[in-house]
Parts: C-alpha cells; sequence; structure tokens
C-alpha cells in the first residue's frame, strides 16, 4: 500500500518538480516556449481524453474548444479589461457552456454521427471566428497583451510556471474525478448505455457533464494559449490541429493522465524531431523494430490477427523507406503522423503509456489498492418484512411493434415478498413484457402501477429511479470496470457530495463507505475474491452472478431477473438457485423469467405463463405445469389429443 | 447426408453446446426438439457456420465443413431458414426467393431465367407467395413470411434443410398449414433437420427425433419411442 | 429584391448541391452494407482528381481519363475498407472512424508533395459559355455536372435493382446474417460497397474540377457539406440526399449572397447539428428500436 502511494505519487511530484526546475537550469527562451506550449497542450489533451478515452466518442472540436477559448480570453482583457485570473476563468466558462450546448443534440449520438457533429461544430466556429471581424479582426488575427494577476505582471518564466501548477490543478482535479462516481459513470455508459440507465444512474446528464467538463479544459488551455503566444488567428484551430490533438491522446493513451501528458510532449517535440533527419531515421527505424517485434510475437502467440501484426510493419516500412527517398521530411510531417498513427491505433490499441503502464506495474510488482472491509449485508440490504400488499400491477399492457403485438393485453399483479415466474414459449413476449415494465420501451397501451403509482413510462433511468432494477438477458455489463465498481456504479444513494468537491479529493470517505457496502454484496453473490478483476475477464457464470449484485446495489423493490440461468453449466445453476433463496429471504420481490422448470418450481410462489402475448394460466409451479392450455402452449397438442400428465 | 460428432459450441464465454452429436439420413425427417435454452437454435447456427464450433465435426455429405464461413458452407448445399424467419424485408418477395439461389446463379443477368425451374417449383409449392411477388417481404403476414423463408431455402435445391422453429409466433391455423407444407417437402424426399418447440406435432412428422438437454442430445429415438418417453415431456416442463 | 438574380442562385447553388448529394451518397452505399464510412472521402475525391488530371496531362483522351479516374477512385475506395475499416468491423469497435481519418491525412499529404500545393485548372471539352434559360443562366459545365450525377446515380441504382449482385447488396443490408446463409459473403460485399464508393468519389471529382480547379484542399469544405447531406437526409435513405443536397446547394448560395462568401459553410453546419438534434437518423431515415 505504502510502496503503492510513494511509486504513484512520489513519480508525479518527481516530474512536477523537474518541470519546475528547468528554467533555473537552461536559460532558453526556445527551451521555455515549448515547455509552456507542452504545459498547455497537456491542459488540452486531459480534457480530450475525457470524451475520447472515458466517453469513448470520437471528439473533433477540441481543437475548436481551444480556439474559442483563446478568442474568449483575449476579448475579455482587450475589451472587458479583465485580469489573468478573471480573463482565464472567462475561457473555461466559454469551453464549458458551448460545450454543453453541443453536447445536449450531440450527445444523444453514438460513433458516427457524434464525430460529425463535433467535426460540424469546429468548422462553424472556424467559419464565425473569420467572418466576425469586429471582434475578431478576421483573418488577419487578434494582437493582444498578456494582462497581470493581481498586479504582478509575468515574465516567460513566470507565466510557465502559471501554467505549470494549473497543469497540476487540473491533474489532481482529473484524478480525483475519475476515482469518484463520475469515473465510474464515465467508463460505464461507454461500456453500456442501456445498463447505466438501468442502473439509476443517468447517460444523459454524465455525457453532457463529462464533455463540458473536457470542453471547459479545452477553453481554460485556450485562454492559456493565448496569453502565451499574444496573438491569434483562426487558421491554428482547424481540422489540422484536431487530428494532431487526436495523435496526441491516441499515441500516448487513452484513458490515462500520463498518456495524455505523454501526448502533449509528443504533439510539441515531433516538429523539432523531424526537422533534424538523423534523429527521424532513428525514430521510424525504432518503430519498424517495435512493429517488427510486437507483431512478431503476437502472431506467433496467435494473440493478433494477421492483419493486425502486419499492418504497422508495413506503415513503419513506409516510414523508413520513405524518409530515404524523400528530400525534405518537415513537408510531409501529415503523412509521417498518419502512418504513425497507424501503426499505433491497429498495432497498439492501448497507445504507447498504457503499453508501458501494464509493463511497470508488472516490474514494480505494484499491488492493487487495499479494499475496505465489507459492511454488514443488513445494513446494505435491510430485510424488508412481507405482508399481502401488491407491489405491482399491470393494467391491460400492450406494446405492438409495427403489426406485430408483442404485448397484447397483460393484466397481472404480483405480491410483496413473491418470487414471480414469468414462464412461456420462445417470442410469447415475456421479454418485451419486462422491458415494458422497466423503460426500455414504452407501452403501447395500458398502466403499470408500483405500489399504486404510475411507473415512469419508456425511461430505463427514471424507473430504476423508482425502485426497479434488473438484469439482461443478454449481459450488459460494464466489462473495463472491475466487479466491484461495476456494483459501486449502481449503488443507490450513496453518493452525496457535489462536483466541485468530488474535484477537490473530499469524496474519499464516501467512496469507502460505498466500497464497503459493494462487497458484502458482492460476498453474497460468491464474488467478494473477484472484487478487482474487470468484468470481461470473469468467467460467464460470475458475470451473470456480477449482474445480480449490481441489480441489489439499486436497492430495488422489484428485482427483474431475464433468464439468468440461460447457459449456466449445472453447478452454477445451482448456485444461482442459492443467491435467489438468499435475496427472497431479504424479502426483495422478484420477477423470474426463466426456461428451466426444475428451477422454477424450486423458487418461484407464483407462476404466470405467458403466451402469444397474453397471460394463459397463472398458479404454483405445479398447477401450471399440469393445465392442458399450458402442455399444449408448450407442446402443441391438438386439443382433441389426450394430455400426457407430467410425473 | 449430414453428420454432427461431437460438437462444442458457445457464445463467447458461455459454452452452449457441451458435445452435440447427431445425424441426419438422406431424404430423411429429424426432429431436434428440447426445452427452450437446451441449445437446439445454437446446434443449427453451429453446423451452418453463424457460429464456429470450438471442437468437434460436422459432415456435409461426408466432407468436414466446419470452421467454414456461412456463406461457404450455404455454397456446398446446406441452407438454413433462421429462427425468426429473418426474410429481407425491403425487398420483394420474387427476390428473397431469387437470393436463395444466390449461389448457383449468374451474379449480373439472366439469373431469373436460370431460377424459372426452381421459382416455379416453389411458387406450386406456395401459390401465395406467387400472388405477392411483387410485394416487399416486410410487409407480409408472419405466416407468409415463414413460407417464403421456407421457399427461400428450398431455392438452391439443397442437400439439406435445417429449419428453425418454423412455428414461433405464429396463430395455430397457421402453425398447422406450416407442418403440411413439411409434410408435402417430407413426402417430395428433402432431407430435413428440424428444431420445433411444438414436439408433438414435429413427432408426428419426423422419422427420427433427437431430445436435446443442456446442450446435448439426452434421448434419441422414432417417434414412437419417444412418445413413450416420460422424459420428453420432462424436458419441457421439468 | 431582384427576382432573377434570386432565381440565378438558386439554380446555380442547387447545380452544386447535386455534388454534395454525390459524395453524400457514396456514404450511403457503405453505410448501407457496414454501418461505416470513409471519414478520408474528401480526400479520395481530391486524389482521383489529381490522378485524372495526370492522365489527362500524360495525353489521354477525355473519354479515356473518365473510366481511369473512376477505376482509381473503385481501388482507393477497396484500399480504405482492407486497411482502415475491416478489422475495426471485425473487432466491432468504432476504430474505423479514427482510422479513415488518417487515410485522409495521409492522402492529403501525399498530394501536397506529389502534385504540389497550388490550384490547377483542369482541361474540360464541355464549354463553360453560359447558356440562358428564361433568363437563368447556365453553364455547360453545370449541365455537365448534373447529368452526370444523375448518370452514375441511376447506373448504381440499376445496378443494385436488377442484378443479383444488386439484391444480394440489398439483402446484406437488410439482414447481414441472414445474406451469409444464402451464401452471399458479406465481407465481399462490403469491399464491393467500399469500391463503388470510391467510384461515386471519383466521378464527384472529376465533375466539379473544371469548375473549382483541382488543389489539394478542394475538397476539404464539399466534405463537410456532403457530411451534412448525408446526416440530414439520413444515412439510409436512398434518394433523398438528392433533395438536401439541392436544398442545402441553394441554400448556401443565398446565405453567401446575403451575408457574404465567408458565411457560405455556415447553413449546412447549423443544419447538420439541428438535424442531428432533431431527427438523428435523418429527415428520410427510420429511427431504430433498441434491443438489449
Amino acid at each position: 500500500m505504502i510502496k503503492r502511494i510513494l511509486l504513484l505519487r512520489g513519480t508525479e511530484i518527481l516530474c512536477l518538480l523537474l518541470l519546475a526546475s528547468i528554467p533555473f537550469a537552461i536559460d532558453n527562451a526556445y527551451v521555455l516556449g515549448l515547455l509552456t506550449l507542452l504545459t498547455i497542450y497537456g491542459i488540452l489533451l486531459i480534457g480530450l481524453d475525457v470524451t475520447v478515452g472515458y466517453l469513448g466518442q470520437v471528439n473533433l472540436a477540441q481543437a475548436a474548444f481551444l480556439g474559442l477559448g483563446a478568442y474568449a480570453g483575449a476579448l475579455s482583457v482587450s475589451l472587458l479589461g479583465l485580469d489573468m485570473l478573471g480573463a482565464l476563468g472567462v475561457s473555461m466558462l466559454t469551453g464549458l457552456l458551448l460545450g454543453a450546448l453541443l453536447a445536449f443534440p450531440a450527445l444523444r449520438l453514438e460513433g458516427p454521427q457524434f464525430a460529425l457533429a463535433t467535426l460540424s461544430f469546429s468548422a462553424l466556429s472556424t467559419t464565425v471566428l473569420n467572418e466576425w471581424e469586429s471582434l475578431t479582426g478576421g483573418a488577419q488575427g487578434l494582437s493582444l497583451t498578456r494582462p497581470a494577476l493581481f498586479g504582478h505582471a509575468f515574465n516567460a518564466p513566470g507565466f510557465y510556471w502559471l501554467c505549470l501548477i494549473l497543469l497540476a490543478l487540473v491533474w489532481m482535479a482529473m484524478r480525483n474525478l475519475l476515482a469518484s462516481q463520475w469515473g465510474r459513470a464515465f467508463e460505464a455508459l461507454r461500456d453500456s448505455p442501456i445498463a447505466t440507465d438501468a442502473m439509476g444512474v443517468s447517460t444523459f446528464r454524465h455525457k453532457v457533464a463529462g464533455f463540458a467538463f473536457g470542453s471547459s479544459l479545452g477553453g481554460l488551455a485556450g485562454g492559456l494559449y493565448a496569453f502565451n503566444f499574444q496573438y491569434l488567428q483562426p487558421q491554428s484551430f482547424t481540422y489540422d490541429l484536431m487530428v494532431i490533438l487526436l495523435l496526441g491522446v491516441v499515441l500516448g493513451g487513452r484513458k490515462s493522465l500520463w498518456g495524455a501528458f505523454f501526448g502533449a510532449a509528443l504533439i510539441v517535440l515531433l516538429p523539432n524531431l523531424l526537422s533534424n533527419r538523423l534523429l527521424f531515421e532513428l525514430i521510424s527505424a525504432t518503430g519498424l523494430l517495435l512493429a517488427i517485434i510486437a507483431g512478431g510475437r503476437g502472431w506467433l502467440k496467435k494473440t493478433t490477427p494477421a492483419f493486425q501484426a502486419l499492418a504497422p510493419i508495413i506503415a513503419m516500412s513506409l516510414l523508413v523507406t520513405g524518409g530515404y527517398l524523400v528530400e525534405n521530411t518537415e513537408n510531409w510531417r501529415k503523412a509521417i503522423f498518419a502512418l504513425m498513427l497507424f501503426a499505433v491505433v491497429v498495432g497498439l490499441p492501448d497507445g504507447i503509456m498504457g503499453f508501458a503502464a501494464r509493463y511497470l506495474t508488472r516490474l514494480f510488482r505494484i499491488a492493487p489498492a487495499t479494499l475496505a472491509k465489507p459492511s454488514n449485508l443488513t445494513d446494505v440490504l435491510p430485510l424488508s418484512p412481507s405482508d399481502d400488499q401488491v407491489l405491482l400491477e399491470l393494467k391491460n399492457l400492450t406494446r405492438y411493434f409495427g403489426g406485430v403485438k408483442a404485448v397484447d393485453g397483460i393484466s397481472m399483479s404480483i405480491q410483496k415478498g413473491h418470487v414471480h415466474g414469468l414462464i412461456g414459449p420462445n417470442g410469447s413476449g415475456k421479454s418485451t413484457a419486462v422491458n415494458v415494465i422497466s423503460g426500455l420501451y414504452a407501452p403501447t397501451s395500458g398502466e403499470i402501477l408500483l405500489l399504486g403509482h404510475p411507473l415512469p413510462h419508456g425511461s430505463l433511468f427514471k424507473v430504476a429511479r423508482s425502485g426497479v432494477s434488473r438484469t439482461f438477458q443478454n449481459l450488459q455489463l460494464f466489462g473495463e470496470l472491475s466487479a466491484l465498481n461495476n456494483v459501486m456504479l449502481a449503488l443507490k444513494d450513496a453518493y452525496r457530495i457535489p462536483l466541485p468537491m468530488v474535484m477537490l479529493g473530499l469524496a474519499k470517505k464516501e467512496d469507502h463507505r460505498a466500497q464497503a457496502d459493494a462487497l458484502a454484496l458482492l460476498n453474497l453473490v460468491g464474488l467478494k475474491e473477484q472484487a478487482n478483476v474487470h468484468a470481461r475477464d470473469l468467467t460467464y457464470g460470475a458475470q451473470r452472478f456480477l449482474e445480480i449484485a449490481r441489480a441489489l446495489a439499486c436497492k430495488p423493490e422489484l428485482l427483474i431477473l431475464d433468464e439468468p440461468a440461460a447457459g449456466l453449466a449445472h453447478p452454477d445453476a445451482a448456485k444461482l438457485v442459492l443467491i435467489i433463496k438468499a435475496i427472497r429471504q431479504r424479502g426483495i420481490t422478484t420477477i423470474l423469467i426463466e426456461h428451466h422448470m426444475n428451477i422454477v418450481s424450486e423458487l418461484c410462489d407464483v407462476v404466470t405463463v405467458i403466451d402469444g402475448g397474453r397471460v394463459i394460466a397463472q398458479g404454483t409451479a405445479n398447477e401450471v405445469k399440469r393445465d392442458p392450455i399450458v402442455i399444449q402452449a408448450y407442446l402443441g397438442v391438438a386439443d382433441d389429443e389426450p394430455v400426457i400428465a407430467s410425473s | 447426408m449430414l453428420q454432427v460428432e461431437n460438437l462444442y459450441a458457445g457464445y463467447g464465454s458461455s459454452e452452449v453446446l457441451t458435445g452435440t452429436t447427431l445425424q441426419v439420413k438422406r431424404g430423411s425427417v429429424v426432429a431436434l426438439i428440447g426445452a427452450n435454452g437446451a441449445g437446439k437454435t445454437t446446434t443449427m447456427r453451429a453446423i451452418s457456420g453463424m457460429i464456429r464450433p470450438t471442437q468437434g465435426r460436422v459432415l456435409l455429405d461426408g466432407k468436414p465443413v466446419q470452421g467454414a464461413s456461412a456463406s461457404q458452407i450455404a455454397k456446398l448445399g446446406l441452407a438454413h431458414s433462421p429462427e425468426g424467419r429473418k426474410v429481407f424485408g425491403p425487398l420483394s418477395v420474387e427476390d428473397n426467393l431469387l437470393l436463395g439461389a444466390y449461389a448457383h446463379l449468374p451474379l449480373f443477368f439472366g439469373y431469373k431465367g436460370k431460377a424459372a425451374t426452381e421459382l416455379a417449383k416453389v411458387y406450386a409449392l406456395f401459390p401465395r407467395l406467387n400472388e405477392r411477388k411483387k410485394q416487399a417481404a416486410g410487409t407480409l403476414s408472419g405466416g407468409e413470411q415463414q413460407m417464403l423463408a421456407i421457399g427461400r431455402a428450398l431455392m438452391a435445391n439443397p442437400k439439406v434443410i435445417l429449419l428453425d422453429e418454423p412455428s414461433m409466433g405464429l396463430a395455430p391455423v397457421i402453425v398447422q398449414e406450416v407442418f403440411s407444407i413439411i409434410c408435402k417437402l417430407k413426402e417430395a424426399g428433402v432431407t430435413l433437420l428440424l428444431v420445433e418447440q411444438f414436439a408433438k406435432s414435429a413427432l408426428e412428422i419426423a422419422d427420427y427425433a433427437y431430445v436435446m438437454e443442456r446442450g446435448r442430445i439426452a434421448v434419441e429415438g422414432t417417434p414412437a419411442e419417444l412418445n413413450q418417453n416420460e422424459r420428453v415431456i420432462a424436458a419441457y416442463l421439468g | 429584391m431582384n427576382l432573377d438574380i434570386l432565381a440565378q442562385m438558386v439554380v446555380s447553388g442547387a447545380l452544386m448541391g447535386l455534388i454534395y448529394a454525390l459524395i453524400a451518397y457514396g456514404f450511403q452505399l457503405t453505410y448501407a452494407t457496414s454501418k461505416s464510412i470513409n471519414f478520408g472521402q474528401g480526400e479520395l475525391v481530391m486524389l482521383s482528381a489529381f490522378f485524372s488530371l495526370t492522365l489527362l496531362n500524360l495525353g489521354a483522351p477525355y473519354w479515356l481519363m473518365v473510366p481511369g479516374g473512376l477505376l482509381f477512385g473503385a481501388v482507393m475506395g477497396l484500399i480504405v475498407e482492407r486497411a482502415c475499416v475491416r478489422l475495426s468491423l471485425e473487432q466491432k469497435s468504432e476504430g474505423w472512424i479514427l482510422l479513415t481519418i488518417i487515410f485522409g491525412l495521409l492522402g492529403f499529404s501525399s498530394a501536397e508533395n506529389i502534385w504540389g500545393r497550388d490550384d490547377r485548372p483542369f482541361p474540360s471539352p464541355i464549354s463553360a459559355d453560359a447558356l440562358n434559360f428564361f433568363g437563368i443562366s447556365i453553364t455547360g459545365l453545370e449541365i455537365a455536372v448534373a447529368l452526370g450525377v444523375f448518370l452514375i446515380m441511376s447506373i448504381i441504382e440499376l445496378f443494385k435493382r436488377k442484378t443479383l449482385l444488386g439484391k444480394a447488396f440489398e439483402a446484406v443490408s437488410a439482414d447481414r446474417d441472414a445474406a451469409e446463409l444464402m451464401g452471399i459473403s458479406a465481407t465481399k460485399t462490403i469491399m464491393l460497397s467500399y469500391g463503388l464508393s470510391g467510384m461515386v468519389a471519383a466521378m464527384a471529382g472529376i465533375l466539379i474540377s473544371p469548375i473549382t480547379t483541382v488543389g489539394p484542399t478542394m475538397a476539404s469544405a464539399l466534405i463537410l457539406k456532403a457530411f451534412s447531406v448525408a446526416v440530414v437526409a439520413g444515412l439510409d435513405s436512398g434518394f433523398g440526399v438528392v433533395i438536401i443536397g439541392i436544398f442545402l446547394g441553394a441554400l448556401e448560395s443565398l446565405t453567401s449572397f446575403y451575408l457574404g462568401s465567408g458565411w457560405r459553410e455556415a447553413p449546412g453546419l447549423i443544419l447538420l447539428i439541428m438535424a442531428l438534434a432533431v431527427r438523428p437518423n435523418g429527415v428520410f431515415g427510420k429511427a431504430n428500436i433498441r434491443k438489449v
């Protein structure tokens, strides 16, 4: 534990001190300029990494936010006469507000559409900066003077230190943020937005906040950029810069503060590296060598497909041979970027720092952080007494898809404390019914009442907040999060500290308590020992159990288990029965969709049979099993044939 | 004609099939029945190459085909009419049928002439499809879509047809119609592997049947034998 | 306000809009089969134009240059598919967005260094003289653009509707798994769609070059508007792109007339962001149902 803190924090502090002391050692305006740019790009890329790394979206607007922040800062000095602090505040606010404004429409989109929306936004902002000549000076550019801070005017090293301090602050705020519920939510909604909403964590809120936060860092970096160069031109913030910024994040390594910093260093240094012929040849040769070693190893071990192993080698070979053929490598700067980026994206998807981090963790044997002591389960999931109250009532519920009547008038009620089985042949409408209840689909008509109050329609998030949580037939885990974080994300009412305090690192205690609670739930499903394992690395059975633990973390009134035994081997199925029994003991009402009749018989107090989108029978498991209508639905026996009773 | 030996397959980390073995003789109708989640559909998908088996062999006409892609296996003479019918909604009924014979037709022109005999055969079997041949397949009723899916599988004159849950989600009257069509196919000597939820109806048609439980064959035999077997019902209703 | 000038603006803008529609149509082709598009398509337009110009400069006759340019575009499309798209699709990731952007960057830099940064004229046998229709003057080049756009779109649509291969193309976009079961290889169909899309981009380059001249940046503004058209119309909407393309072209020409030429990019961009916010699947697109 101490070793971990020492190594991780120690490196950060050492690096900071080193960077801070360089101006004392080297008195060189050029070097100082590069260092200042490094800190500014560092802030910019940390912001970009929020969307590209954590939210997993290709964001092409960060260069625009840099530009908008720069102009906002510059204008607030020249027009409003603000000082450094005020102007940087305006820059940041500009990024934040415009980011939020863009986020509202854009974040409903996925993948290519999101990239296109951000691309349009950057083109639009370039147009505005160019054309609003009365304000921005248009293509002529805008000159400004660096403002003072509390009457203190900055010289070059002074401004560098200011930038460095801001980078350190951003770094800390970001680290605190990522270690909190916010960081978990960012990663969760990338892995499965549906499950995030279904766990009562609003994807929309976190996406908008994440994007706006990243953009505000873009704005802040813009302000610093303006005061560093003291001259602005719209052409500096176009698509070209954006591609280079993406290069920085991806090459450095997504989802990593060090990766963003390393990427910034690359961006700043690359032009210099390219102008020196020998250095360039050295770099491209090293790149080729790395590609051959990594690709060859992966290919021999059959862990990487042939294309993935070969493509980086081809790209780097092109770079090396190209280096010999062309006269002026600087003219080919973009092509060189492109080839390097291609090799990294294909061959090293985690980026250079991601690769290095894995290696270093092993080298220094950095152990994962020690975990809290699990809470008492009763404190997490209090026993609720079962009475004869009706918990959930469906009144004539329908859901049509075009002409297909998937749910065609289901009325039923579920009693508090019961495990209520929902069975029926394939395509009978069970899954659609629970998808309507849990808010994935809005009902076509009908009513859903929870404890007499209507449930919200068609919103997973709102239904989850109302006390209904669920698992999914096709697993919807957050694969990149650990088992523990999967459960912690869903934990209801555990996180109350507002965002600014979280960034200041004041949410640690709250998080510790949440961790203890989550461990209690993991213990319930027998996964406490695997708390730190990534969900995607768990065995299939363990993944099913983790989904149950995660659903329980929502502290639901009603738990919906959608085919929890599907694909489970026999020992795991037996374990599942024990887990559901334990849940029933705590008095949690459960809807169980299941095909394995022995499991249904063993667990369910009441069973409802659905066929053709309607209820065809209801009763205890044994009653429905003998019901001729049910047997016909399952076996297709014609009416006049004798029904064979089951043993 | 079709032999499946000790097949293992699944999705991601979940293994659904754990050593399935079955065979379908030339000209016979074989039913594969069992409860939901027992692995019937997965068996079909593993045979036709929609998922790659992790172990075991699939022999089509004596030649191993496991590991090949679905399109390659289709070209070798296996037609799979998948669960949920999966007709090409925006395309016309006739186009759907023509695509069923894709592997054997010229790609650019003259394909219609070459497919004329098959097309006529399918239209004779399903007059309703002939009536609606210009209509977009997505606008057909469920039963008509099922007939189209079967017709599409017939178009390639395959060695074996895999028919997955032809009765799923259909009204009882239509279900009977679908079964009578399967009877006709049987009379015509088509080799058929049928996955069906309605075990009783499937057993009436089949020459031989396998009952699946938890990813492998639990019981097999002629329909007469299986009708007496309590495990068949147990497989469905526990 | 002079109605004649207004009509003139609308008509010549609309004719430009057809080029946007054509490039957007290229996006639809690949989106239909693979749900992916080439973000470097603009560079593909530009590279094909440069290649065609080189053919002409080498002495190739005009009738040979056009198929040569189209072939070049198709080959480039295939390279994009192989190098940038296939792996990501197999891994079900969105890496193709970044990789195609990278491809565009490489193409841009290569063009800059091979052909130079200057804009060059692109000779055309069609006269640039204006013809007068009801007081609206239209140049022969503009008519050629309109004809060329409709010609290539009709040929591809005919191919899709009349040949079995074309129907297979539609089958893959309707249901990829089912198409595989018919013996249609989805991978090959995606390759075909990228080849066609590259060809369409090359056609756009050849048609527009005589009007705009050829240079490394010739397509950077063009492509943004093609994106807008594709998204506003819906990436799976067929001929909707033509309507939106014409609309956007006209709107933009009016904007540049009334607000100044610097603002001509603005309406497309605003339209795109608004369309995405209101109808993420496009004006003519279909809503999709979420599945779990």
